[in-house]
């Protein structure tokens, strides 16, 4: 190891001398450049010496070797086989091979490894949408990065494989779903970058870019600020229709949804709102503002004829009761209206486009800036608790009987289950309001859903009781999030 | 000299014995297999170069030429289709052409030919392999015109889960495309145990039959994977049982280990076939007994057992541990030095040789060299920290079109000039065939260098728009690819032409050693009139010597005595 330690600056030296030189790679402005440069450049030269070296044989012999009639028709005598020259030229690209190896596992273990202290910036990748947040809660569409700062990404998918590659910082690695991956970089240049999608993933995948721009500290933070809040430009408060085209980008929304009448992966918002609407269940429905909320929360639900089952639930992006004072999903309806000439009051959300009064916007105090903004901390705390409870729904194992798709189980199916009417076996139906979910989980046998046996173990051990309630109801929130009938009587309280 | 083999040559050879579009169909003639496959392969070998250049045109503008946003579509929209096209061009190389190429085709025509037999050892299952390559073949066309699948060739999950093409269909098609590989793999490996001639001993065997029999144990072995993956695969779509989607509690990277499982060895059930070929080309030109016989044949066998333990290198971006990049990063630097040994023992039987650069020749010397480009592009890959920066880019592209193209389908192309004169009984314009292997190797490093060097700088693969500083390099790659066109047109031209105009081929217009060329050109039904004996060293060409009365070569030595003639009413062939 040390001296291979001390042959990597030699080397790299050399490489960066005029005469011998170093192609293919584009410079690198993260801590990994170095590294991976003069371990390219040692493997560049090592093949075009045995490119050279094999070309030029095959070539010379099939010149001075070559048939002559008369003169050369058969070959010299020699041997056929020569055990120790084989032995030879197996072993030597034996030790080449392993010297690479050693190299590159070296190099990559340091990228593996990310140094404490790392600034967290998290990565959401969709069909076909990159979304970076950031500790304080700004979500961002350009990747903003402090420079000289060893930044860890967070990565998950909501969708199908997506892959996190910006050439320039050296740095690969795909986003799979299900699981949260990691990379660490160090970029040690400002600059503008372009953050490319590198693991194929549909119609979209090559356009799946982001810019990405290193700045200095302070400017970073400033950046920040900004981007945190949605909802104010320069300290006035914004219409929501405008609101809702900043979202629209945010979330990816355009990526598939046309705004001049184009034909896309979904449905043209041009003049959609208020428009008559194909299903592909042969209905025809007006496109309403309680459609168009419909739609963007539950895709999968009416499907428009024409198109494919494709695009991910924005549920927990937008949805909920307590995301009832949430203008979010409003101020996207809103931008929807200004797109159509069908426009009308069925189909405008039910309040005004400007915030407040006057409508024409003017400097706000800082108190109805507050107002205007949405109740970030209750829905982010919905949200966690709906994230959490799907992975103790996994962990405790009610995935092995309870569904979330609506297919039949060993018990009920989640889907559509809160706020539904339940038949059980003693004859009654009782409305799957949290009062009874919570009964149905911690006693499962007392009352029994028609149709289902009584085999369900219970959960009082591990769910009941004020330290677990947290537990308990972020399993109640995931089942919320399943349902189109939820309700607030059926969501657990927040405080 | 009057020792000739055949002196009076049967008029009726494999070709004319029999008559009707039955008596191709129904045959259990293992030449004839050969045949249908060769047009079969070769037919879809049409259609996904055709779908090639749809992709090189595609990529001559930034935005795309072909698949583009107009007004009525917009950009998303146009590059599904552009997704199908690469799709079906890699789903058609991979499985319908590379695959069987070689070992269904030139193996069928030559296996039973070089070991003196009358036939493989199962001459219905030989055909049944072909049907289900067939059948396999239709079911994908279906699946194309129904709904063409846009998952890639990979058919990674969840997104080959969540599309709403045609999957089940292709990978059903696939399925029994394996069926068909594995039956042909079974076939080969009994065959070469079992019906071997007196004197051939395992190693006396021609090389090219090492090949075949390290390429047959791959695909015995690993194939019946891939099979049971595209049936998980097909059960999730169907069922909705959740093995391979997160969403369903399932792993995306299952499917990938499972995937690769099969298909990193398959990468050398296309390349060995197109080894052997090169070793029996090479030695013959040089007039010179193949170097380092031994290190050669066990080194098929090295590359085909390690080639089934490196899978783990497709996947070292997508967060298998570290210990695991690093073994799968190990096994596969290992496995390159088989590869190695190859390259210099062919460049040793070159040395002091007297070498005819005639258009076999020509195409094993562009093997040599684009193998090894195609070869050290790939240790780079295998190389974790590098290929950090280099995978799922233009260079993976570049490298294996260089092995794949450059390897499997330049050897090909080698073995078909080949043997061309032994099955078609006519030659080809010598001359046209050696401008077009040049033609040929100048458009196979016009098009894929440059991608070599857009990978390098960041481009990522199975993009339909790209960013404007990649298209000199796009542009480039798309020339190299109408050359290409250009050469295959002329060879489809010369060879259509040798076929109906051609001159009379000679037994053994090359003066190779091996049992094949013992027999007419094209051989009679029956191959042989008897068993030959394999006494000869198939590499030693001190007795073969050229004949200007017939214009091709005969061994001046006494032909080995043949065992006691059993005629085919005794031992029937192809039963």
């Amino acid at each position: 190891m040390i001296s291979i330690d001390a042959f990597s600056p030699i080397l790299g030296h050399v490489f960066s001398h005029p005469l011998i030189g170093s192609y293919g790679l584009p410079h690198s402005d993260s801590t990994f450049g170095p590294e991976v440069q003069w371990l390219w450049d040692l493997w560049f030269w090592v093949s075009v010496f045995f490119t050279v070296l094999i070309t030029g044989l095959a070539v010379f012999f099939c010149i001075k070797y070559r048939f002559r009639k008369g003169i050369r028709e058969v070959a010299d005598p020699s041997t056929d086989h020569n055990t120790a020259l084989e032995i030879t030229w197996s072993v030597i690209p034996l030790i080449i091979m392993m010297v690479m190896f050693v190299l590159g596992f070296k190099d990559y273990m340091n990228m593996q490894t990310p140094p404490s202290g790392c600034y967290n910036i998290g990565v959401q990748a969709w069909q076909w949408h990159w979304q970076f947040t950031y500790p304080d809660g700004a979500a961002t569409n350009t990747l903003y990065m402090p420079v000289n700062t060893p930044v860890k990404f967070s990565m998950t998918s909501k969708d199908v494989l997506h892959g996190f590659w910006i050439p320039q910082f050296s740095v690969q690695r795909d986003v799979v779903p299900g699981r949260t991956m990691t990379v660490w970089v160090k970029a040690v240049h400002t600059g503008h970058f372009v953050l490319q999608c590198s693991e194929y993933c549909g119609d979209g995948h090559s356009e799946m870019r982001a810019n990405v721009d290193v700045m200095p500290i302070p400017a970073f933070k400033k950046k920040l600020a900004q981007a945190s809040d949605i909802w104010i430009h320069d300290g006035k408060i914004l219409p929501l229709s405008v609101v809702g085209k900043k979202i629209a980008a945010l979330e990816g929304c355009l990526g598939c949804h046309s705004v001049n009448g184009a034909t896309g992966t979904g449905p043209t918002w041009k003049d959609l709102a208020g428009s008559h609407v194909k299903l592909a269940s042969g209905q025809t429905v007006v496109a309403d503002y309680a459609y168009l909320r419909q739609a963007i929360l539950y895709p999968g639900h009416k499907m428009v004829a024409g198109f494919n089952n494709v695009m991910p639930n924005y549920y927990t992006t937008f949805g909920g009761a307590a995301h009832k004072k949430h203008r979010k999903l409003d101020a996207i309806i809103w931008y929807i209206n200004t797109l159509s000439s069908h426009a009308n009051k069925a189909s405008r959300p039910p309040v005004p486009d400007y915030p407040g009064k006057p409508a024409a916007p003017r400097s706000a105090s800082p108190k109805k800036i507050a107002a205007a903004a949405p109740k970030l901390p209750a829905a982010a705390a919905a949200l966690a608790l709906v994230a959490e409870g799907k992975r103790f729904y996994a962990s405790m194992g009610c995935i092995g009987c309870h569904t979330v798709n609506g297919s039949p189980g060993v018990g009920p199916t989640w889907k559509n289950l809160a706020g539904s009417h339940v038949k059980l076996t003693n004859g009654k139906t009782v409305v799957a309001d949290y009062k009874y979910l919570r009964f149905m989980i911690l006693y499962p046998g007392k009352k029994v859903v028609a149709g289902f046996q009584p085999i369900m173990p219970s959960y009082t051990d591990t769910l009941a009781g004020a330290k677990n309630k947290k537990k308990l109801d972020s399993l109640i929130w995931y089942i919320n999030s399943l349902s189109d009938k939820a309700s607030a009587s059926a969501e657990p309280p927040l405080k | 000299m009057t020792a000739v083999n055949f002196p009076d040559k049967p008029k009726v050879n494999y070709l004319n014995c029999d008559k009707g579009i039955k008596s191709w169909l129904l045959t259990l003639d293992h030449k004839r297999i050969g045949l249908m496959y060769l047009v079969a392969t070769l037919t879809a070998f049409f259609i996904g170069g055709m779908l090639a250049e749809v992709i090189r045109t595609q990529l001559l503008v930034p935005q795309g030429l072909i698949f583009h946003a107009t007004k009525h579509m917009s950009s998303f929209a146009a590059y599904k289709h552009y997704n199908q096209v690469f799709t079906l061009h890699g789903i058609i190389m991979v499985f319908l052409v590379l695959i069987p190429i070689i070992v269904g085709s030139l193996g069928n025509l030559v296996i039973p030919l070089m070991l003196g037999a009358k036939d493989v050892a199962f001459p219905r299952l030989n055909l049944i392999s072909f049907y289900l390559y067939v059948g396999g073949a239709i079911m994908a066309i279906v699946s194309t015109v129904a709904g063409a699948v846009d998952t890639g060739w990979t058919f990674y999950t969840p997104f080959s889960i969540q599309t709403e093409t045609y999957v089940c269909w292709m990978v059903g098609g696939i399925f029994l495309i394996g069926f068909s590989s594995i039956f042909t793999g079974l076939n080969f490996i009994v065959t070469i145990h079992k019906m071997r001639p007196p004197g051939m001993t395992w190693f006396r065997m021609p090389l090219f039959l090492w090949g075949i029999y390290a390429t047959s144990i791959i695909q015995v072995a690993a194939t019946p994977v891939i099979g049971v993956t595209f049936l998980l695969l097909i059960m999730e779509r169907t069922l909705h049982i959740g093995f391979f989607n997160a969403a369903l509690g399932g792993s995306p990277v299952l499917f990938q280990d499972f995937f690769w499982f099969y298909s990193h060895p398959a990468v050398y059930i296309m390349i060995l076939p197109a080894m052997a070929i090169v070793s029996e080309i090479v030695p013959t030109f040089s007039r010179k007994h193949i170097f380092g016989y031994e290190f050669i044949a066990y080194s098929s066998l090295a590359i085909a057992l390690i080639g089934f333990l490196v899978w783990g290198h497709h996947m070292f971006v997508n967060g298998q541990s570290a210990e695991l990049d690093t073994i799968f990063s190990l096994l596969t630097f290992i496995v390159a030095v088989p590869s190695s040994v190859k390259v210099f023992n062919w460049l040793a039987t070159m040395y002091k040789g007297a070498i005819k650069l005639d258009t076999p020749m020509l195409y094993a010397l562009s093997f040599i060299i684009l193998f090894t480009v195609g070869g050290l592009t790939g240790v780079v890959l295998g190389c974790i920290a590098e290929d950090v920066v280099l995978h799922n880019t233009y260079f993976v592209v570049g490298h294996f079109h260089y092995v794949m193209f450059g390897g499997t389908i330049i050897g090909f192309l080698g073995g078909l000039h080949y043997w061309w004169p032994k099955f078609t009984g006519k030659m080809y314009n010598e001359t046209m065939g050696r401008i077009t292997c040049v033609l040929l190797f100048i458009g196979v490093n016009v098009t894929f260098f440059p991608q070599l060097i857009v990978g390098a700088e960041g481009m990522p693969r199975r993009y339909a728009s790209y960013l404007p500083q990649y298209q000199p390099y796009m542009i480039a790659s798309s020339v190299g690819a109408y050359i290409q066109l250009v050469a295959f047109l002329m060879m489809a031209g010369y060879l259509l032409h040798s076929l109906f105009r051609g001159k009379k081929a000679p037994d053994n217009p090359w003066g190779a050693a091996t049992l094949e060329w013992t027999t007419s050109s094209p051989p009679p039904h029956y191959n042989f009139d008897d068993t030959p004996l394999a006494i000869e060293d198939c590499y030693d060409y001190s007795n073969v010597k050229y004949d200007e009365s017939i214009g091709g070569y005969v061994r001046t030595d006494v032909p080995p005595q043949a065992e006691p003639a059993v005629g085919p009413e005794v031992a029937p062939a192809h039963a």
